[in-house]
């Protein structure tokens, strides 16, 4: 943002000092405000076409606005006999703002504005609102159907920010999950495991597709020539074996220390991954359609038979970067990101019935094939609307 | 929260100020700012814990160990300021001056720490400040809710750096945040770190390019650092009267040059 420009019309530079101190609030070391206001570049003289703005003691004039989407600058005067800042909000989010108008003067504020309506601030807090209505343009409806690569920087950077925190929590669970082993306390490590589950589903859309450590970490039995006998049965559904199929901690030190540090590879290789912006979508969509394919019909936790939570923390799992493009989905088609939102309750909601009402699901034992072949439906369909995001995104 | 506007907001300034040789956002950014989210959400969680020791301490009327706690409590959440413009409605109910008020200091509304340290300082009393803390922890802990599902807008970080250097230099240099407490240097320590957090994490994208910006921004947070550190005082900072009319100066000129080079940094990352 550039610096503000303070200046008043008809009056001589050399007054600024005096005036700016006048307005201070506080005058322990008032001089430091006039120093900078003193030390800025010459005023600049208002841009052809800008907008002006005057804020009074209680509104500003004019309290209603209406500018074309892109670029737009605002001349703001403040008429006042306090010093002001003056924001352009949306929400609670200050889009731009100028800082320390003092009374008599004037600032120039540059604004590149989406279509929308938005509030603008009009001196004391107590003081009402005005508001700023941007009606849309060619660039702005363009920008809908193909957002630019800057508009996913934020969207990506959060997902990294959910993925550094919940193999964090992997990590910490599988620890402790060593550390009841070690102590041959059967119901921490149960515990433990449980909570290393919830986390490893979380992550399960990006950790799924780094082959080496999906294959330490989460093979299933049924994969295995030598099923559960074979030495490349490790990881977490070797623990699993052990804690609900012997109900027991003993022969499980190896796994466990083994599976804590897999899991801190797992933690620092997810720290280093790039992404692209199609990747979002792109993993939770197959993910989707990986479970409808196989763990929903043959079921992954076939010892502990928690799989009906399993799946619910994977759900959570492929919402997390979905909700994050939702923003610019919602601007794309609103219709669009309504059928994911709907898709993904329904989905949560199928899971729901068949874990009823208790507080621990049934196991998935009891769960019939038919059921079974229902619920993998739910998440093809939910498969489904997640694979529409990129093309609407412009990312395909 | 609507994110969308902004980032829409931003992505048509491309377009219109797409020059031949404009800067491109990259992809490279993902990493900082995603760092810069966790970095915030720890200072956060140390605010809300500081806040707890401090409201507490109001609440329960100890005047002396309240005015201890006041400074060091505030240096959390002035590190996180130049994201401000993102919560703006929590950073008037937790950090807002009296003369955003009619009534000023007489106002019922004047709220949040700068009202506790107008009792604890001006009238050296908690008498009626219970509900101003009781409100205060209320707001600490909502932003740390808040902090955690907001998708962090590039642009807002890496130009927040800018937009905190101009505030200290337009207004907080005067003294004017701390009136009645004196404790400003503390909110520097904050405000200079903070800033200076977002400058480290995205200097990987613009060391090469940009050697000499980083160098003359580098100099002028180590004048800073150095002008500071001459008024260490334990764990803190003496009050800001003691700051002599030549440091003055020289911090004035520093936080300038910052916030009017800092101003280049959103351009310089294709962010404008």
């Amino acid at each position: 943002m550039s610096s503000p420009d303070p200046q008043r019309a008809g009056v001589p530079s050399s007054r600024l000092t005096t005036i700016a101190l006048a307005g201070a609030a506080v005058l322990v070391l008032a001089g430091g405000g006039a120093f900078y206001l003193a030390s800025q570049k010459a005023a600049k003289p208002v841009e052809a076409g800008s907008i002006a703005v005057r804020v009074g003691e209680k509104t500003c004039e004019p309290m209603d606005l209406t500018v074309p989407a892109g670029r737009s600058v605002f001349d703001i005067e403040n008429a006042s006999n306090r010093p002001i800042e003056w924001e352009i909000l949306d929400g609670v989010m200050v889009i731009e703002e100028r800082e320390n108008i003092a009374p008599g003067f004037r600032s120039q504020l540059t604004a590149r504005l989406k279509p929308g309506v938005y509030d603008i601030t009009c001196g004391l807090l107590s003081n009402p609102r005005g508001k700023l209505t941007v009606t849309a343009s060619a660039h702005s409806d363009a920008e809908k159907a193909k957002p630019p690569l800057k508009a996913f920087i934020g969207p990506l950077s959060e997902y990294k920010v959910y993925l550094a925190l919940q193999s964090g929590q992997m990590v910490q669970a599988t620890t402790a999950l060593a550390t009841a082993v070690d102590a041959g306390d059967l119901a921490a490590a149960r515990t433990a495991y449980a909570a290393g589950r919830t986390a490893y589903r979380h992550v399960e859309a990006v950790s799924g597709r780094i082959a080496d450590l999906e294959n330490a970490i989460d093979p299933v039995a049924a994969y295995l020539a030598g099923r559960e006998q074979d030495p490349a049965f490790t990881g977490f559904h070797r623990v699993e074996f052990g804690l609900w199929r012997q109900n027991a901690t003993a022969d499980l030190k190896p796994v466990v220390d083994k599976l804590a540090s897999d899991t801190t590879v797992l933690r620092d290789r997810l720290k280093v991954m790039k992404f692209e912006p199609a990747d979002l979508a792109g993993n939770a969509a197959r993910e989707a359609r990986r479970l409808a394919e196989g763990p929903v019909i043959s079921g992954d936790s076939l010892y502990a038979g928690d799989d009906l939570t399993e799946f619910a923390a994977a759900v959570d799992g492929l919402e997390k970067p979905v909700s994050l493009l939702l923003p610019l989905v919602a601007e794309a088609s609103p219709d669009m990101a309504k059928a994911v939102t709907d898709a993904f309750v329904a989905t949560r909601g199928d899971i729901g019935k068949l874990a009823g009402a208790t507080a621990v699901p049934p196991a998935y034992a009891a769960v019939s094939p038919e059921a079974r072949k229902a619920l993998a439906t739910s998440f093809a369909t939910l498969a489904d609307a997640i694979d529409r995001i990129n093309p609407a995104l412009g990312l395909e | 929260m609507r994110i969308s506007g902004l980032v829409g907001a931003s992505a048509l300034a491309l377009i219109v100020s797409s020059g031949a040789f404009a800067q491109q956002a990259s992809l490279d950014l993902v990493e900082p700012i995603a760092e810069y989210k966790i970095y915030v959400t720890e200072k956060v969680a140390k605010l809300v814990e500081d806040t707890t020791a401090f409201t507490a301490a109001v609440k329960a009327g100890e005047v002396d160990k309240a005015k201890a706690l006041f400074a060091p409590t505030r240096v959390s959440y002035e590190a996180i300021e130049p994201i401000a413009e993102l919560f703006s409605d929590l950073d008037v109910s937790i950090d807002s001056r009296a003369d955003d008020y009619e009534k000023a200091e007489a106002d019922p509304e004047f709220p949040g720490f700068h009202r506790i340290e107008y009792g604890l300082w001006e009238k050296n009393s908690t008498d009626g400040l219970a509900p101003v803390a009781d409100k205060l922890l209320v707001d600490v802990k909502a932003l740390e809710g808040r902090i955690a599902s907001l998708t962090f807008p590039p642009e807002k970080v890496v130009g927040g750096a800018a937009v905190l250097m101009e505030e200290v230099a337009a207004t907080k240099i005067s003294g004017e945040e701390d009136r009645y407490s004196h404790t400003d240097l503390w909110d520097f320590r904050g405000n200079f770190d903070g800033a200076r957090k977002i400058v480290e994490l995205v200097r990987p994208l613009i060391a090469a390019k940009e050697a000499d910006f980083l160098k003359t921004v580098d100099a002028n947070f180590d004048t800073v650092d150095k002008t500071l550190s001459k008024y260490k005082d334990g764990d803190g900072y003496v009050t800001y009267d003691k700051l002599t009319e030549d440091d003055r100066k020289v911090l004035a000129a520093s936080v300038n040059t910052l916030a009017e080079d800092l101003s280049t940094l959103r351009g310089k990352l294709g962010l404008d």
